[in-house]
């Protein structure tokens, strides 16, 4: 039998691709070797997300509950009983997709996919080889940790972000290398539950790609839960020759040339990670990749090779879940031969920090760097009625404008629940709405997303609840 | 900053540098153009992003770069960012794990919309919803050349639906390219035509503008003429039809066009002159010492030229099958720049249509073109007697600059001797 279209992974990219050519009318095979979710929904957004606001919650009671006059006495964290809350989460929304993918008439076959030639699969598995064949192929494998050779994990106590997600028992000083989100994440969550963290980052800043200002806020927070941040420094591996059976191990470190070592009982590698795109047999039908592995993709979402497509992380940066479902859902309208075009401004995307911080559109360098003018209004959520009577008034809203035509060119934001304010940003931005738009559109009171009507004043000095202090053009 | 070769049109993978407009050291301003690309579907001028001065040019003229490669690299106007490390670099740092080891770099989704340059050119620049902006794509209207009515000047539906119908004229930005989007070469002055009754407007784009560039070109320099002839075709048309199983055989679909080139050659051969060029400004005839056979193709897009390498040391099946992979290619649009430079005397199938004959326009530089007709069975007189044969007019454009119509009657003559008994240029 003949598929219109196999697509290879079961992750936010490959099941929403499945699910929307199962729509389109198209016999729609999808092909997962482990779980479908893939590493969003197993060992990526999900669980993280659960478990950092479970650790919040924890953090809350501890910390901010006694002010609001609650007290709870000697309140406890069975780490067991959390990751077992977190695999229900996890769960239900896994079998969800299985559903959706019947309900759209997707067949899953289960097993490892690699290609035979150009218009057939083989699909391995435990009950043995098959063969698929179909006229199209959606490549959304995805991506896995990135490991390095001197710092060689072993699921024990040096470990991925994969094991981190399922500790049962919390360590009592776990040191990160990485300064990306996913260690400021998990290093967080952990500090909430009572671990000794420490982050180490190579660069100067942790979450590098983000403006300072806003990182700075989020910094301020880990210091004073206690975390310690080893910026400009580099891991470079075990005093230990068999770090697997010690019980406090010694990480070697350089920080401004000097060596020095941190103690650990457990030690989370998150250097980033990399396109599951060797083994698919990919060189054999002639795809493209780039220097680091990622397949090369045109505007279409199609490789070089023809009924070959590829979506989300496999294709490189951003590798975020959203943008690999926008484009699986590109991928599968242009295998219908629909006009569909990748045409957005802005992947829009969060870091689950405390506070959280989200960004959407150009940034202050990337907006320069284009040669465009612009003004820039903020405002803090100290003035945010609502932000007060949470107990959450760190961090702030700070928007572009462009001088040009007073269009939304980017909006930064850092505080509480940015990650859910940064979708209202996004739209002003794919919709060139300009400053006007935005502050005659009545935002409900009291609420967080006041805070976005508000920044954009503040850049006329118009704000009415922050005193406007005149800002430098650029 | 460093300017990558942006996206400049729908399944174009790579241009050729053919001409830059700018040097390092000079200033340039944003919307200025830099660069002409040559792709295979269009040339097209890149302009600047920004104001600044040209650092360094990072391709030459003749390279052919991917897009997404960075072609050029500008340092902006008292604008140091330019000179401290990027997102880019802190990616870098991925590429050498074990060397340096970034701890940040790769687990950061970082520079997510705007460095993913695929993912955009006009944004940013252009005001409209995602909903205008499908809906110009889907017209092929270029939104950087459509003047937005709504505030701010936000290009609305109803505007792009205006160009579309030709009620706007879309020229009013067309001094103002956007940065990044690649604008056609040399805008003319619009030539005014007052429509009357119903008219759609269709932008002069791509293939076709470039066609409409080449023939232009080829008409005001090459003197043209025409001679035409005609050839019995009968022992071809046997040889071929004997061929047939073997054709099958070898799973190659075999034309009179091979047959065509193999008789060609040895003519070619013989009058050199028909297989060169003229360099206008050196005042020189080139010949050619390639036999490098240009095929007319027609596509979806237009007309294209697909060329056969080294006609002159390829076999009648090597022709047939190169011919058949060409000449789908072309037509699917998978073409490289490649296949479609080198030519040195170029074929023009008219017959598969129809009519008696053509006169074909030269593929300038080239000197001459052949047009070759339907093969049909006409009534001939051999001898005293009529005889039924398989008769085909032969119409041969030359540049009278280069070659005078005695010698292209002569080449027509040792063509015409060649086809007519295919046994003679097995021989030649
Ligand atoms: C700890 C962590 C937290 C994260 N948090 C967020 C977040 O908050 N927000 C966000 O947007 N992103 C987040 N991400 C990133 C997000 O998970 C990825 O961007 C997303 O999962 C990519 O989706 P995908 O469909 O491209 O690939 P994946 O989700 O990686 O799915 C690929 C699938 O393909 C399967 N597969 C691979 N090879 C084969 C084969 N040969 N045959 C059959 N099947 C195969 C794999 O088993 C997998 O199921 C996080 C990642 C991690 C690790």
């Amino acid at each position: 039998m003949k598929y219109d279209a196999v697509v290879i992974g079961a992750g936010p990219g490959g099941y929403v691709c499945a699910i929307r050519l199962g729509q389109l009318g198209l016999k729609t095979a999808i092909v997962e070797k482990d779980q479908v979710g893939g590493v969003c929904l197993n060992v990526g957004c999900i669980p993280s997300k659960a478990l950092i606001h479970a650790a919040g919650t924890f953090w809350k009671i501890q910390n901010e509950a006694e002010k609001m006059g609650i007290t709870v006495s000697d309140p406890k964290c069975d780490l067991g009983k959390m990751q077992e809350w977190k695999s229900g989460v996890v769960k239900k929304l896994t079998g969800g997709v299985g559903q959706l993918l019947k309900a759209n008439k997707v067949d899953l076959i289960r097993g490892n996919a690699f290609f035979k030639d150009k218009s057939t699969l083989g699909v391995r598995s435990g009950e043995g080889d098959t063969q698929v064949t179909a006229s199209n192929f959606v490549v959304a494998t995805g991506s896995r940790n990135l490991t390095l050779p001197f710092l060689p994990m072993n699921g024990k106590n040096v470990i991925s972000s994969t094991e981190a997600l399922d500790l049962k028992t919390l360590p009592k000083r776990l040191v990160i290398i990485g300064g990306g989100f996913i260690g400021v994440e998990i290093g967080m969550a952990y500090a909430k539950l009572g671990s000794e963290v420490h982050i180490v980052e190579a660069l100067e800043q942790i979450l590098p790609s983000i403006d300072k200002d806003l990182v700075g806020v989020v910094e301020r927070k880990m210091k004073k839960m206690g975390m310690t941040l080893h910026t400009s420094t580099f891991a470079k591996g075990f005093e230990e020759t068999d770090p697997a059976s010690a019980s406090t191990l010694h990480l070697k470190v350089e920080k401004n040339g000097k060596a020095e070592s941190l103690e650990a009982d457990v030690v989370l590698v998150s250097i980033g990670r990399k396109p599951n795109s060797e083994d698919l047999g990919l060189e054999k039908v002639g795809v493209q990749l780039d220097s680091r592995g990622n397949i090369k993709t045109d505007n279409l979402g199609r490789t070089n090779v023809v009924g070959i497509y590829a979506i989300g992380d496999v294709t490189g940066p951003p590798q975020l879940a959203h943008r690999a479902s926008m484009d699986g859902l590109l991928v599968a309208s242009t295998i219908k031969g629909e006009k569909a075009y990748r045409d957005y401004r802005t992947v829009p995307w969060a870091v689950f920090s405390d506070p959280e911080i989200a960004v959407c559109g150009l940034s202050e360098k990337e907006a320069t760097e284009r040669g465009i003018a612009f003004k820039v209004g903020r405002f803090p959520f100290a003035a945010s009625g609502r932000a007060l009577s949470t107990n959450e008034t760190d961090g702030f809203v700070k928007v572009l404008i462009n001088e040009k035509d007073e269009s939304i060119v980017g909006v930064h934001m850092v505080g509480p629940e940015v990650s859910n304010l940064i979708a209202e940003a996004a739209l002003a931005v794919e919709m060139g709405a300009c400053a006007e738009d935005i502050v005659r559109t009545i935002h409900t009171h009291p609420t967080l997303p006041e805070a976005f009507p508000e920044a954009v004043e503040a850049a006329y000095l118009k704000a009415i609840h922050t005193a406007n202090v005149p800002r430098r053009s650029r | 900053m460093e300017f990558k070769l942006p996206d400049i049109g729908e399944g174009v993978a790579e241009g050729e540098i053919t001409k830059w407009l700018v040097k390092a050291g000079e200033p340039v301003k944003a919307d200025q153009p830099m660069v002409e690309v040559m792709t295979d579907k269009a040339t097209v001028e890149i302009p600047s992003p920004m104001n600044g001065t040209i650092d360094e040019l990072l391709a030459s003229e003749g390279e052919t770069v991917p897009v997404g490669k960075a072609i050029v690299r500008i340092a902006g106007t008292g604008d140091s960012a330019a000179k401290k490390p990027s997102n880019g670099q802190a990616h870098a740092a991925q590429d050498r794990p074990t060397s340096r080891p970034s701890t940040s770099a790769g687990s950061t989704p970082a520079a997510a919309s705007a460095t993913d340059s695929s993912a955009e050119v006009l944004p940013f620049k252009v005001l409209a919803t995602p909903a205008t902006r499908k809906l110009a794509r889907d017209l092929q209207i270029d939104l950087s050349r459509v003047e937005g009515t709504g505030p701010h000047g936000r290009i609305t539906k109803v505007d792009v639906q205006m160009v579309y119908e030709g009620k706007q004229a879309a020229t009013s930005r067309s001094s103002h390219p956007s940065p990044g989007t690649a604008v056609a070469t040399k805008t003319k002055a619009p030539v005014s035509y007052v429509p009357s009754g119903s008219v759609e407007r269709i932008p002069l784009r791509g293939v076709r503008k470039k066609i409409a560039e080449a023939m232009i070109r080829s008409k005001h320099t090459a003197a043209h003429f025409t001679y035409v002839e005609e050839v019995d075709m009968s022992e071809i048309v046997k040889m071929r039809s004997a061929a047939k199983d073997e054709a099958k055989a070898r799973g190659i679909k075999l034309t009179f066009l091979p047959f065509i080139i193999k008789a060609l050659i040895p003519a070619l051969r013989e009058f050199p002159y028909l297989n060169s060029s003229l360099d206008d400004e050196k005042q020189e005839i080139l010949l050619k010492g390639d036999f490098n056979i240009g095929i007319a193709t027609d596509t979806d897009n237009g007309l294209m030229v697909p060329v056969i390498k080294t006609a002159d040391r390829k076999s009648i099946w090597d022709l047939a099958d190169e011919i058949e992979t060409l000449s789908e290619k072309t037509r699917t649009g998978k073409v490289s720049v490649d296949d479609l430079k080198g030519g040195t005397f170029t074929i023009t199938n008219a017959g598969s249509i129809g009519g008696v004959f053509a006169t074909p326009v030269i593929n300038y530089p080239e000197v001459a073109i052949l047009g070759v007709n339907a093969i049909r069975k006409r009534p001939v007189v051999k001898g005293d007697q009529i005889t039924i044969a398989d008769m085909m007019f032969l119409s041969l454009s030359v540049d009278h600059r280069v070659v005078d119509g005695a010698d292209a009657a002569r080449f027509m003559n040792r063509l015409v001797y060649f086809l007519s008994d295919p046994k003679r240029f097995v021989f030649a």
